[in-house]
């Protein structure tokens, strides 16, 4: 394995930041650690470059322990949320700040520079300071300063959400087509699923200290293996009711059966049947919420059908195949 | 391929942050000590000794002398009263700029903050011409108004202590949520009754704040009691007699424990209070603008000017003094007091000049360096570090100064040789005036994110090159500001210093003093004009030194 996190443990006073956290990422893969704020995949991060020292396990690249070796001499290069371009700098001056650091020739680092700025299409900006640039283009030039000193592994913590949407979209591509191009260990961490599903090879879903799944997107959001990542991505409905568990494995007992809004069909003479709470049409999606057997479900159809209304009884089919069983999320 | 170099693998190696981390932090710390600690001690153990050895002997002594509790009482009598007039002027003073639309606002704050480039005794010089026996309301009215004693002190302290208070005031004015006047005004209260309900409150932690600054000030203040006390002696003038006059160290040393109970108790109370001074504005508060209102204006502009008037009248007494041939018999006017044919001549200025250099470069590099210490290495001992880089804030000048002599002045000491020199002067002034510096450094350090440091550090860079590279290019400014701050104290400062000079090594603010001991006025005033001529010069020019680099929005005076 290229990197590997063994029973990574990070403790902020009483807090357990960090728990036991075990991972590998092999060269070139990009992962992206994902969850809502204050899971600890930051943290996880700062601990991977340096800036936090872990209280347990340890970090492994290429075999070799790092834990003990500051941040300055790990060589992993970091895009941090806020831009965090040195104000004082040039574009240049900046990008050319971990060449310095390195004592490459200057010939060497005048055209790593050039090179580096082509690659993030700045390049006739070269001379101006950060403060004339605009947000995007700031991240880019971040970017592009990490990656100067060609660094083993690649670290972006939540490098969009500072960012606008329109930007954020096309920042998404243009990271992605860069880590392909370079074939770059690449670690993002982010609370945008949306980001992480596009962007990532791998998704490390995150709670509370501790990794809940790792997996592709595909596999998160068709095998959610428990009920946080079921939730966390996409929408998701708990069967709660006995009456619409009958049937599945393990109906009476306590586990988390569960089902995508999308996955529920609409047939007449269904199997169960609710009365319509509540209708949102959204284009070539509608979502209804039913009330069925005591409990509320949400059932996604999609394409041109008869208006539905609020009173409405409907009758649906829970299909067997389509039924996840999950794993009660850790305490 | 391998990713890390071999260099990097021999972490076992010391590692070069943490050695210039331990030798920031151990060098700020030994400093400390020596120039803080120690001195203070030496008060202590000095204020137990006595003949017969270790006891509270002196200190009996001490208290069963009327004349020096009275002395006690006095201080407090001073410090209580002034702090409470000056409290109320202030605020009112503050209230102008900040909450109304009066005309010549500059120009008012400008002169408001006039008694910080002088030294303290000026004022009760000003005072002396103005109401002293041969002043100029005696000798115009025919009146026999005595100056001499506390209210000679009452209104000379109250002057000094006025910018200080005004300062702390008028950012506690300054911010405002007008949401809140709005309501108010909408549920129908009047003025009287938002000022008592929304304005009050919401400065109380400034008020706090001002009242402890002030108290401190006045009663660890030298200069304007000796000048204009009279009979009626203080704490610091008594250490001053009991010292300089008596060569009583012990007693002088029991009088500085004594001084340095209160101070200290003001200073931790004025911390505590700063400490709960957050989140009475969030960042949805809407900044009160003061809406014009002719009348209102009118009023506080008036009371503005006669404050104005009265602070301007004392300075302006004094420079008008130092031009005439012979206050108060005869007033032709004259440049004769500037040719300083007295004592050491001009020299002293001079001295002054170079030891308020020699102050700024050593604060610069000593009290930045604390406050970047304290700030880029989280070790445990930061805790103690702060704590000795805000403990002077708590030292009367007098005591420190006392301290330094108790200390230093024994052939052998370590840092001996420094003793007679303009050093020692100068290292007693950063170190007298280093909480205001640290806590000035640390408060804009802070400000600059640590996603620098970060950046700087996973780019490669050891803390030595990021302090050289991004940090210092951040806030230089802060650190000039820094120097300014000590220059100028170091030109006005008289308690301190009083002790640690000698005939070789004579300061400007000491020359005032000795020539209104000698009744030589005139010329008095001529030195006191020249120290504040250069505070101000030496502003101006830097001002200019940084318009013509191209650099605005520096706000030197802090």
């Amino acid at each position: 394995m290229f990197l590997s996190l063994r029973g990574v443990t990070k403790r902020f006073g009483s807090v357990l930041a960090v728990d036991h956290v075990d991972l590998d990422l092999s060269e070139g893969e990009f992962v992206c650690f994902l969850g809502p704020s204050g899971c600890g995949k930051t943290t996880l991060l700062r601990l991977v470059a340096g800036l936090e020292t872990l209280d347990e396990g340890e970090i492994l690249l290429e075999g070799t322990d790092l834990s003990g070796l500051p941040a300055r001499k790990r060589n992993f290069g970091v895009v941090f949320q806020s831009y965090s371009l040195f104000p004082n700098l040039s574009v240049a001056r900046n990008i050319a700040y971990g060449l310095e650091c390195r004592k490459w020739e200057k010939e060497k680092i005048k055209a790593r520079v050039g090179e580096m700025l082509d690659l993030v299409h700045l390049g006739q900006h070269a001379e101006k300071h950060p403060h004339e640039l605009s947000g995007g283009m700031q991240q880019r030039v971040a970017l592009a300063r990490a990656l100067a000193p060609e660094p083993a592994v690649l670290l972006l913590d939540e490098p969009l959400s500072a960012l606008d949407a329109k930007v954020r979209e096309s920042l998404r591509g243009e990271i992605s087509e860069l880590q392909k191009r370079l074939g770059i260990t690449t670690i993002m961490v982010t609370h945008d699923q949306d980001e992480a599903m596009e962007m990532a090879d791998r998704i490390v879903a995150m709670n509370r200290g501790r990794i809940e799944q790792v997996g592709t997107a595909e596999e998160l959001y068709w095998e959610p293996a428990t009920r946080f990542v079921g939730e966390f991505i996409g929408r998701i409905n708990m069967l709660n009711s006995p009456q619409l568990r009958a049937g599945f494995d393990g109906s009476a007992g306590e586990a988390a059966l569960a089902i995508r809004p999308e996955h529920v069909v609409l047939s007449e003479g269904g199997a169960h049947s609710g009365k319509v709470r509540k209708v949102a049409f959204l284009g070539n999606t509608m979502r209804l919420g039913v009330e069925a057997g005591g409990q509320e479900i949400e059932i996604e159809v999609h394409g041109r059908r008869r208006r539905m209304n609020v009173g409405d009884t409907v009758t649906f089919d829970l299909p067997v195949d389509r039924v996840r069983r999950l794993a009660v999320s850790s305490q | 391929m391998s990713v890390l170099s071999s260099k990097a693998r021999a972490s076992a190696l010391p590692d070069s942050d943490r050695l210039f981390g331990v030798f920031t932090v151990g060098a700020t710390g030994l400093l400390l000590v020596t120039f803080v600690l120690v001195p203070l001690w030496a008060i202590l153990k000095n204020s137990f000794v006595t003949p017969e050895g270790i006891g509270l002997d002196n200190f009996v002594r001490y208290f069963t002398d009327a004349r020096f509790v009275t002395v006690v009482g006095n201080t407090f009598e001073v410090g209580i009263s002034v702090t409470l007039t000056t409290l109320v002027l202030a605020y009112g003073f503050a209230y102008a700029v900040q909450r109304t639309c009066m005309p010549f606002k500059g120009v008012l704050r400008i002169i408001a903050l006039l008694p910080v480039f002088s030294p303290s005794l000026v004022q009760a010089l000003g005072l002396q011409f103005l109401l002293g026996r041969n002043g100029f309301v005696n000798r115009t009215f025919g009146t026999e108004i005595d100056i001499y004693g506390f209210w000679g002190i009452f209104i000379s302290d109250t002057v000094y202590a006025f910018p200080h208070a005004f300062l702390i005031l008028s950012t506690a004015l300054a911010v405002a949520d007008a949401r809140l006047y709005e309501s108010a005004e909408s549920l129908g209260a009047g003025p009287w009754r938002i000022f008592r309900t929304v304005t009050l409150p919401g400065t109380r932690y400034g008020i706090a704040s001002a009242a402890f600054v002030v108290f401190t000030i006045v009663i660890t203040d030298f200069g304007n009691p000796v000048v204009i006390g009279g009979n009626y002696s203080v704490l610091a003038v008594e250490i001053y007699n009991q010292v300089s006059g008596q060569a009583n160290f012990a007693m002088g040393a029991v009088i500085g424990v004594l001084l340095l109970l209160p101070a200290a108790l003001a200073v931790t109370g004025e911390k505590w209070i700063a400490r709960r001074q957050f989140a009475s504005l969030t960042s949805q508060s809407v900044p009160l603008v003061p809406r014009p209102n002719p009348a209102r204006d009118a009023a506080w502009f008036a009371y503005s000017v006669l404050v104005a008037l009265a602070i301007l009248s004392l300075v302006a007494i004094v420079i008008y003094a130092s031009f005439v041939r012979l206050w108060p018999y005869n007033l032709s006017l004259s440049l004769r007091h500037y040719q300083f044919d007295v004592q050491n001549g001009i020299q002293p200025l001079w001295t002054s000049i170079s030891v308020a250099i020699l102050t700024a470069l050593l604060a610069i590099v000593f009290v930045t360096g604390a406050a970047y210490a304290n700030h880029a290495f989280p070790m445990r001992a930061n805790r103690i570090l702060y704590f000795l880089a805000i403990l002077p804030a708590a030292v009367p000048g007098m005591v420190l100064g006392l301290g330094y002599i108790l200390a230093f002045n024994t052939p052998g000491q370590p840092v001996y040789w420094i003793y007679d020199t303009i050093l020692i002067i100068a290292v007693c002034n950063v170190y007298h005036y280093h909480a205001q510096g640290f806590l000035l450094a640390t408060t804009n350090i802070k400000q600059i994110s640590s996603t620098f440091d970060e950046a700087s550090a996973t780019l490669g860079a050891t803390k030595l090159r990021t302090v050289w590279r991004v940090t210092l290019p951040m806030i230089w400014p802060t650190v000039l500001a820094v120097g300014v701050f000590f220059f100028m104290r170091a030109m006005v400062t008289l308690s301190a210093v009083i002790f640690l000079i000698t005939p070789s090594t004579q300061l400007a603010a000491v020359s005032v003093l000795y020539l209104d001991d000698r009744g030589a006025l005139n010329q008095a005033a001529a030195f006191a004009v020249c120290i504040m001529a250069t505070v101000v010069a030496f502003l101006v020019l830097t001002q200019l030194a940084l318009r013509l680099a191209g650099i605005r929005g520096v706000n030197l005076v802090r």
